[in-house]
């Protein structure tokens, strides 16, 4: 079954804007200078800029990150929102790779295995550095790394393996560093990975999601979401009297086709949200989860048609 | 050639899910549903044929799908003393984008460059494709035609996404039209300095000026008429083959994959077919990817579901196709009027 349709048109024809009226109040707005003094500048604060447009004045401000200086002004060089620190203008953009904070939780995946350290691919603007000594011992036993773990790395991490873990601190080149020193930490089994754009994620008392159709959702800072089948808070790898084995285990558990299907509804669920761009929370994953059941439509009919815009009006630009 | 790697928990989380009953997908498509294709026809304008096409982009403002831009470009070749073939001849090229496999190396880019090229290079450029009117001049002159394809971004069955371009961008092509000319000394040498002088030639006592019939096996150069379109269409357009990747991994086999599902199956069978008016089907080309091994019988049945597949996608297309040739034709017309 194959369906074709067109590209979406492309905003507007470039005519129509000579064309456009606007209300004589409008126009006024859209004359004002933008140069903008100490005091009103804080109006600005949570606007939208486009590339290119002036900000301030150059005398007053310094120019912080997505900004340059043209002339006498401040000029904003992606868009995004204007933020300020005393003297400091610099633009937060919108489509951005994900810029770390120390405690972010994060979603990576290993891309290479160097001595005593892996490459982990976390959507960063440089691959973040895994130490060896930040992460737990199968067993959770507590000592010094020795040389004979250190020639069995790929048995915890090989390539292309899935973990969850949190920034650490940052080396001198801006690189992040993680660590997976805890329980809830470590390799992912049992789902599937959805990426969105970072920005969307914003950020939570938990990152960790239990949803009540029996699925666990992690949603990484980085925009990396890790979906997948819920484990009881008792049975988690790496508990006391439990599988301490199972921490780096590449073996799936038995998953029924209802947690299967689950899963991928979430999964639908959160690419819709994120092409509507609209943040991610668990309140209004929650909610989403309810409203697309109550449907009862199939899983892929999401993906079709305004079943996308049905569901984010629905949800009523919560967020 | 799988351009991602994934862990063992995800690959084995894809399997189990497919081979499970009833099959279940990553995104839950069945396992015959392609995404949405997204197709438009005539994006280059200064190309004599182009497409773009999308596979699986999401709505509104997300990016994402197998994006790929084809274009084709006629070029005048010299048969005596350049490179130029009888009839013309036609030259794929594929280029991949470095974002879109932001993962792999430049030397493993190019490897896969080379790959999709030389597919689409030895499917199209076979002579049961070939298009009859690339010629200009019989044994002086004749049109290369390259058609350039770019894949912007991966996200699964690449070489679908790339033989649909291909193929939208060829139905796109126009040819310019041609007309021979002749030079000719001035049988009354007119003027003693310039005795060779440029003529829509013929003998002016027999035949009319414009009967230009004879000409095309004497003529020595070609000029191009002014004309209100941009030239006719490639010959046996209908023709040009689609292919369908089937994603095997026994006992199912699937469409249209995702990165990460091609990342899990052991074998991909390609099988590019072409569907000539009024005759039965044909199959243009046939490849095997991946690691895993298939037997005769199953490559027969796999072939002939192949073929099934391939009709509809064909089908589907050719309703496009012709589609987006109406539209195109609305457009030019309102613009014409609006001028």
């Amino acid at each position: 079954m194959i369906s074709f349709a067109s590209f979406p048109s492309s905003s507007h024809d470039f005519s129509d804007y000579s064309t456009t009226r606007h209300h004589p109040d409008v126009e006024d707005d859209i004359a004002m200078d933008f140069d903008l003094e100490d005091g009103d500048f804080e109006d600005a604060t949570q606007k939208l800029i486009v590339p290119g447009e002036p900000l301030t004045s150059s005398h007053a401000f310094m120019r912080g990150h997505g900004t340059y200086v043209d002339g006498e002004e401040v000029v904003g060089s992606v868009a995004g929102t204007v933020e300020r620190v005393n003297k400091l203008v610099s633009v937060r953009a919108i489509r951005t790779r994900y810029n770390p904070e120390v405690g972010d939780l994060v979603v990576g995946r290993i891309t290479e295995v160097q001595p005593r350290r892996w490459k982990v691919d976390a959507n960063s603007r440089q691959d973040a550095v895994l130490m060896l000594s930040s992460v737990n011992l199968p067993g959770g036993v507590q000592r010094r790394k020795l040389e004979s773990d250190e020639l069995q790395m790929r048995t915890f991490f090989e390539e292309g393996d899935l973990l969850v873990a949190e920034v650490q601190a940052f080396f001198a080149d801006g690189a992040m560093s993680l660590h997976t020193r805890s329980l809830k930490y470590g390799k992912l089994r049992n789902g599937q990975l959805v990426a969105v754009p970072p920005v969307l994620i914003k950020r939570l008392k938990s990152h960790f999601l239990t949803l009540p159709c029996g699925v666990d959702v992690i949603l990484g800072l980085n925009g990396y979401i890790w979906v997948s089948k819920h484990v009881k808070e008792s049975q988690q790898e790496g508990e006391e009297g439990f599988d301490a084995e199972a921490v780096y285990s590449n073996k799936n558990d038995d998953i029924d086709d209802a947690t299967r299907a689950a899963i991928s509804r979430v999964c639908n669920i959160i690419r819709i949200l994120a092409a509507q761009f609209v943040p991610l929370t668990d309140a209004v994953l929650l909610e989403a989860y309810d409203l697309v059941v109550e449907q009862e439509g199939d899983v892929k009919d999401l993906l079709h048609g305004d079943a996308g815009d049905a569901l984010v009006t629905a949800l009523g630009g919560r967020g | 050639m799988a351009t991602v790697t994934i862990s063992k928990a995800e690959r084995s989380y894809i399997q189990t899910s497919l081979q499970a009953k009833p099959p279940l997908r990553a995104d839950g498509r069945a396992l015959l549903d392609y995404r949405t294709v997204l197709l438009e026809t005539g994006v280059a304008p200064l190309a004599n044929g182009s497409a773009k096409l999308n596979i699986g982009k999401t709505s509104g403002e997300g990016g994402g799908g197998t994006e790929i831009l084809a274009a084709t470009k006629l070029e005048v070749e010299d048969i005596e003393n350049g490179e130029g073939v009888e009839g013309g001849r036609i030259s794929c090229s594929v280029t991949c984008s470095p974002s879109a496999y932001p993962h792999i190396s430049s030397n493993a880019l190019d490897d896969l460059q080379y790959d999709y090229t030389t597919i689409l290079q030895q499917t199209l450029s076979h002579p049961t494709l070939h298009p009859p009117n690339l010629g200009i001049l019989p044994k002086k002159r004749s049109w290369l035609l390259s058609l350039d394809l770019v894949v912007v971004s991966d996200s699964g069955n690449v070489f679908d996404a790339l033989f649909m371009a291909a193929r939208a961008a060829l139905w796109d092509t126009k040819v310019p039209r041609t007309r021979p000319v002749q030079y000719r000394a001035n049988p009354s040498g007119r003027s003693s300095g310039d005795n060779m002088q440029v003529d829509q030639e013929n003998d002016q006592e027999t035949t009319s000026g414009f009967d230009t019939r004879q000409m095309a096996a004497t003529a020595a150069d070609f000029e191009l008429p002014d004309y209100w379109d941009e030239g006719e269409t490639l010959g046996g357009r209908e023709k040009w083959p689609v292919c369908v990747t089937l994603n095997i991994l026994p006992p199912v086999h699937f469409l249209d994959a995702n990165v990460h599902e091609e990342a899990s199956v052991p074998l991909r069978l390609l099988l590019a077919f072409s569907f000539p008016p009024n005759s039965s089907a044909n199959l243009q080309a046939m490849r095997l990817l991946g690691p895993g091994e298939l037997d005769l019988a199953q490559m027969k049945s796999l072939i002939a579901y192949g073929q099934k597949y391939a009709k509809d996608l064909f089908t589907a297309l050719e309703v496009k196709l012709r589609e987006e040739d109406t539209r195109r034709n609305v457009k030019a017309r309102t613009r014409f009027a609006a001028r």
